[in-house]
């Protein structure tokens, strides 16, 4: 009887849905930099949530993901620019957050607690949704994932006019670094 | 027993497979601060706009003395000018203190400017800023004072306050009144003097980068130059500079000697060019 129970146990632990949400309280960062003409300058934020949704241990399974980041949050290091940037170019108070949402397709495994993962989705910003595919690696550590992933998105597509600088236009494309932690849901959270 | 605990296995499994995301927004996303005015000063009166914390601002400002029909003077920006230079420092996002010198009475200024409120309603959005400063006049003409007078003497010193109102309509006009109280307005007076004005700016906006001003100071009560001042111009911002370039018919930059007054009487087309530039920086 208790072997029974014992291997049900077992084999719950691999058969049952994992969902994994924005930890926090961890070191979060979601970085876009841009190249302009005198110097390349960068926005930072931690404001970033959502979650990762899979089962059976297997990445790809009934595979969802989720995660937005809060516009209002992204310092350039500079207050005003921070704020031509939410003013003029991305209207936060229309479109506060930017999300990314859809499913891992594919997982090949790394190391031991290491995958490469690539995601099929859409990404929204500035009220329009583009087709991204993107490429993360994710690093388990106990409960935890770190997520890394690095994409480009050109700024034309998201009706967003090219910033300028000292009367110069920055480049169109925008680099986005992404590193952040997901923690285990558990339902007694 | 086994059967049984198997049928409840699979039943539990069919449950858990049908469950939902349970993840859900914990906060709403955080509301942008308020701002209206984009620069911290208008021309010469401030704006209720404070730097955000640990940001810096470097001032060079300058006020030609000549008019711009003087001869041979290249619409007066041959010089001589006042001169102004000041550095500011917010301490917090509400909180911020400059020190400026003008090479009028060679004056150093010190000043503290607090952003006390602000409400964000949609058609009338408010903010509230005081300011507090003092000044110290260091080069005193004898020939003016007719005494010996020593460079700490207290009437060498001058005071002010500065209570400033700042709304902005449909984004692009922006309004700002300015009641102030400068004490010592005149530092060669024999008793001192106090100033009461009311000042007040408009400032439209035109796009992200250019924008056009006029600002004016009353003096209600009190001690006054000739005129009250009256500047109008236009404004260039990037990421970290403001050019204010303008006309204008005062010479003084420095606020205790700007509520003062000023010298030139524009309705005789006396009017002298001036320009403000100012960086922000950050280390």
């Amino acid at each position: 009887m208790k072997r029974i129970l014992s291997v049900l146990f077992i084999f719950c632990t691999f058969i049952f849905a994992e969902e994994y949400h924005v930890d926090k309280s961890a070191k979060n960062e979601v970085k876009f930099i841009s190249d302009a003409p005198i110097e390349d300058f960068e926005g930072v934020t931690g404001q970033i949530d959502g979650y990762l949704y899979f089962k059976d241990g297997d990445f790809t399974k009934k595979s969802q993901l989720y995660f937005e980041v809060d516009l209002n949050s992204l310092d350039t290091g500079i207050g005003l620019r921070n704020r031509h940037m939410r003013e003029n170019y991305l209207h936060t108070d229309k479109y506060p957050a930017t999300y990314y949402k859809g499913k891992i397709i594919k997982s090949d495994t790394l190391a031991e607690t290491q995958v490469k993962a690539t995601t099929d989705g859409v990404i929204f910003i500035h009220g329009v949704e583009q087709p991204l595919n993107v490429e993360a690696i994710l690093i388990r550590d106990g409960k935890q994932i770190n997520i890394q992933c690095q994409f480009e998105v050109k700024l034309t597509d998201f009706d967003i006019e090219i910033p300028s600088i000292m009367f110069y236009k920055i480049d169109e494309t925008m680099e986005l670094h992404l590193n952040f932690y997901v923690q285990l849901f558990e339902k007694n959270e | 027993m086994k059967f049984f605990i198997i049928v409840l296995f699979i039943f539990a499994l069919t449950f858990i497979n049908a469950q939902e995301i349970n993840w859900k927004k914990q906060e709403d996303a955080q509301p942008a601060v308020l701002n209206l005015f984009h620069s911290i000063n208008a021309v010469n009166l401030p704006t209720a706009e404070t730097l955000q914390r640990n940001e810096f601002e470097y001032e060079i400002s300058h006020r030609f003395n000549k008019t711009v029909d003087a001869d041979k003077a290249y619409f007066g920006i041959d010089g001589p000018a006042t001169i102004r230079m000041a550095l500011s420092y917010a301490v917090t996002n509400d909180l911020m203190v400059t020190l400026g010198r003008s090479n009028q009475n060679d004056n150093i200024d010190f000043r503290i400017k607090y952003q006390a409120f602000h409400f964000a309603h949609e058609t009338f959005p408010v903010l509230l800023a005081l300011r507090a400063g003092g000044a110290w006049n260091t080069e005193v003409y004898e020939k003016v004072t007719n005494e010996e007078r020593e460079l700490t003497d207290t009437k060498n010193f001058q005071y002010y306050g500065q209570a400033i109102f700042n709304t902005m309509i449909a984004k692009k006009v922006g309004i700002g009144i300015v009641p102030s109280y400068l004490y010592n307005s005149h530092i060669y007076c024999e008793d001192p003097e106090y100033s009461f004005t009311m000042g007040g700016y408009i400032q439209y906006y035109l796009s992200a980068m250019f924008s056009f001003f006029v600002e004016t100071n009353a003096t209600v009560t009190g001690w006054r130059e000739k005129y009250n001042p009256i500047a109008i111009g236009v404004e260039i911002e990037t990421g970290g500079h403001f050019f204010k370039l303008f006309l204008g018919n005062s010479y003084a930059m420095n606020p205790s000697q700007y509520l003062a007054g000023a010298d030139l009487y524009m309705e005789d087309g006396e009017w002298r060019l001036g320009f403000n530039i100012t960086r922000i920086l950050k280390f």
